[in-house]
């Protein structure tokens, strides 16, 4: 089917193997080195994950949808959803996003406002499926037919007809990831309304009332971590020892001895890192080390199961196992009886525990919670530590994480540090609350399975990796010239750790990667020269 | 589940290839998974990060810290990636018999 001719209503329709296919030759070009750059064509899954998986949205594969074999199988995904979705609209049910959904669902006048706002929907070379509006149109119609009296009837006249079938379903279940909840459009929407949320309302509506959820997120993630202590599986007793390995690594790193400080009870800061800097980037929780021991912060981190990763996959999909999760953290910091929680890079972490944390961490639990960035500018500004700037005399551009910036406004934090110890600072263009994500938004960047990978380097992450260029001149591109993209946040660093490998940039741009506290540390005159190594890409 | 089949080997494997029961590994068993990364003769070097990674899953129930792996073998990163091209999580890991890695990592 022509991408032009596609409609909401095709959702439904059995008689297409798959409702879109994706065509590398109209992916937006990217600019230069790459403006001859030929985009592989997206994988085929195997046929035996065929036979287990519906493929009828655009052949790409995140979700894993079973399929079903019988008609009674069908009848009873539509009934279970059917129930779901009156769930999602009444207040017993939904009292966490039922205000937002309602705005959403009622005030949108179809300006497509949000599409131009949508690096998906620009990335794919404007896929009508990927278009914010009809992923909401869909859903509009069904509640529109299901959810008001006389909806039934009225659908059949006004030809906004959707058969809830299973392919409806299936498709929407997959549509709703194929959006990274960046919520660019919500920002820019003149009415309020918020697709991304829309979005991940449709995700908990699959996986609470279905089953339904990628497992990278839910068996392999909230699951993982409640059961072993976190989603990478890190026990306890194999963080300490990782961590007595770090504490090595520093002092081969930069000459300092340093002990990493665990449950301590009373400090003043609890600093909770996403599990993936112990596991890939040692360098960055080593770097927390450094520059809070030399400001002399009275902090600790702690080795309780949970309590050493601060990630809750829960926000991008389920409110229960979110809630399960944060009621963890905030048990872990009321037990060590800190005055605040202090959060490292990790942007989704960030809103979890901050901005829809405030809404579960009451009373008792009520600690104050702090950005890294806060703590940092606060040690950085007022020369707690001392700088020399020329250390990091190469160009750095830096990304913002959606959930640091668009979600929670903490801009400015990151970049008077970043302007201070970086002389060849430059910004992306847009950044800030306009930034575009870096394309491993809620959660892609660690869906690693089937043909998925694929998607989210010639998609998602396709407008994150053009403006990446666009930070460097012409002439700063070449292979010659070391540069460095800052991306606070394990999730985004995952993800253009991935972009790089996927476009070679290592190879041809000499375009390293890492985040904010390397940078830091790289110019403390403290420590010995080249904490940032320029050597090797991982 | 599928079934990964190779000469007289036969084992249970995830979607992405990796081995479901770890205890059942065996060094047959990673000249058969090798095959899968592209790699038909498991050099010495090989083992060594095979053995390695092995011991680590082990002690501990995880792969270890990529840097800590790289230190350790006395392997850099970019010796990993020459010795099993898809890396060291899904590469040396999957023939190492380790599950996948899961997490931001």
């Amino acid at each position: 089917m022509s991408n032009e001719n596609i409609k909401p209503k095709d959702i439904s329709r059995k008689d297409l193997d798959q409702l879109f296919t994706i065509d590398p030759s109209k992916l937006p070009q990217l600019p230069y080195p790459y403006d001859d750059w030929e985009e592989p064509p997206m994988e085929e899954l195997s046929e035996t994950k065929k036979e287990k998986y519906d493929t009828s949205l655009d052949g790409a594969v995140n979700l894993a949808f079973p399929k079903v074999e019988t008609k009674e199988q069908e009848d009873e995904l539509v009934a279970k959803f059917l129930v779901g979705l009156r769930k999602l609209f009444s207040k017993d049910n939904n009292w966490t996003f039922l205000k937002p959904l309602i705005l959403t669902m009622d005030n949108c006048v179809k300006c497509n406002t949000c599409a131009e706002a949508c690096p998906v929907f620009e990335s794919s070379g404007k896929a009508e499926i990927y278009r914010p509006l009809f992923r909401s149109d869909i859903l509009r119609r069904i509640v529109r037919k299901h959810l008001t009296p006389g909806g039934k009837l009225a659908a059949k006249f006004t030809g906004s007809d959707i058969d809830v079938n299973y392919q409806t379903l299936s498709r929407l279940a997959q549509l709703a990831y194929r959006c990274t909840l960046c919520r660019r459009c919500a920002q820019t929407c003149p009415m309020g309304c918020d697709n991304g949320l829309l979005t991940r309302e449709i995700r908990k509506l699959f996986s609470q009332e279905l089953g339904i959820h990628p497992k990278e997120l839910h068996g392999d993630g909230t699951i993982k971590q409640l059961k072993t202590g976190s989603s990478t599986g890190l026990s306890p007793i194999a963080l300490m020892d990782l961590m007595e390995f770090a504490e090595e690594d520093l002092t081969d790193r930069t000459g300092l001895e340093m002990k990493i400080p665990f449950d301590k009870s009373g400090a003043d800061i609890l600093l909770i890192h996403n599990a993936g800097e112990f596991l890939s980037w040692p360098e960055n929780l080593e770097a927390f080390t450094i520059i809070f021991e030399a400001a002399g912060l009275s902090w600790t981190l702690s080795s309780e199961m949970v309590g050493y990763d601060s990630v809750n996959y829960g926000l991008f999909y389920d409110d229960a196992q979110y809630a399960r999760v944060t009621l963890k953290h905030a048990e872990v910091a009321r037990k060590l009886g800190v005055k605040k929680v202090v959060i490292g890079e990790c942007g989704h972490a960030h809103k979890a525990l901050m901005a829809i944390g405030d809404r579960i961490w009451l009373q008792e639990s009520n600690i104050p919670r702090e950005s890294c960035m806060t703590t940092l500018r606060d040690i950085v500004m007022n020369e707690k530590i001392m700088l020399d700037p020329s250390r990091n005399d190469f160009p750095v551009t830096m990304h913002d994480p959606c959930n640091l910036t668009r979600s929670m406004g903490i801009i400015e934090p990151q970049r008077e540090i970043i302007r201070k110890i970086c002389p060849q600072f430059r910004e992306m263009t847009p950044h800030g609350c306009e930034n575009y994500c870096c394309g491993g938004g809620s959660g892609f960047a660690i869906m690693q399975s089937h043909n998925f990978p694929r998607w989210k380097m010639s998609i998602s992450g396709r407008k994150k990796f053009e403006q990446i260029i666009n930070a460097y001149t012409r002439e700063e591109r070449a292979k010659e010239v070391k540069k460095y993209v800052c991306a606070p946040c394990s999730n985004c660093k995952g993800q253009i750790r991935d972009i790089i490998n996927h476009y070679d940039a290592w190879e041809k741009m000499t375009l390293q990667y890492g985040g904010l506290v390397e940078l830091i540390v790289n110019a403390m005159t403290d420590v010995r020269e080249g904490f940032i190594e320029w050597d090797d890409f991982h | 589940m599928a079934k990964f089949e190779w000469e007289d080997v036969c084992i249970d494997v995830d979607e992405d290839g990796f081995m479901e029961e770890p205890d059942q590994w065996n060094e047959r068993v990673a000249v058969g998974l090798a095959t899968t990364e592209g790699v038909d003769d498991l050099t010495e070097e090989h083992w060594k990060l095979v053995h390695y990674l092995r011991d680590y899953y082990a002690k501990y129930g995880i792969a270890p810290m990529i840097r800590k792996l790289c230190k350790e073998t006395g392997f850099p990163l970019k010796k990993v990636y020459e010795l099993f091209p898809s890396g060291p999580a899904k590469g040396a890991c999957k023939v190492a018999g380790l599950a996948k890695p899961t997490g931001c990592v």
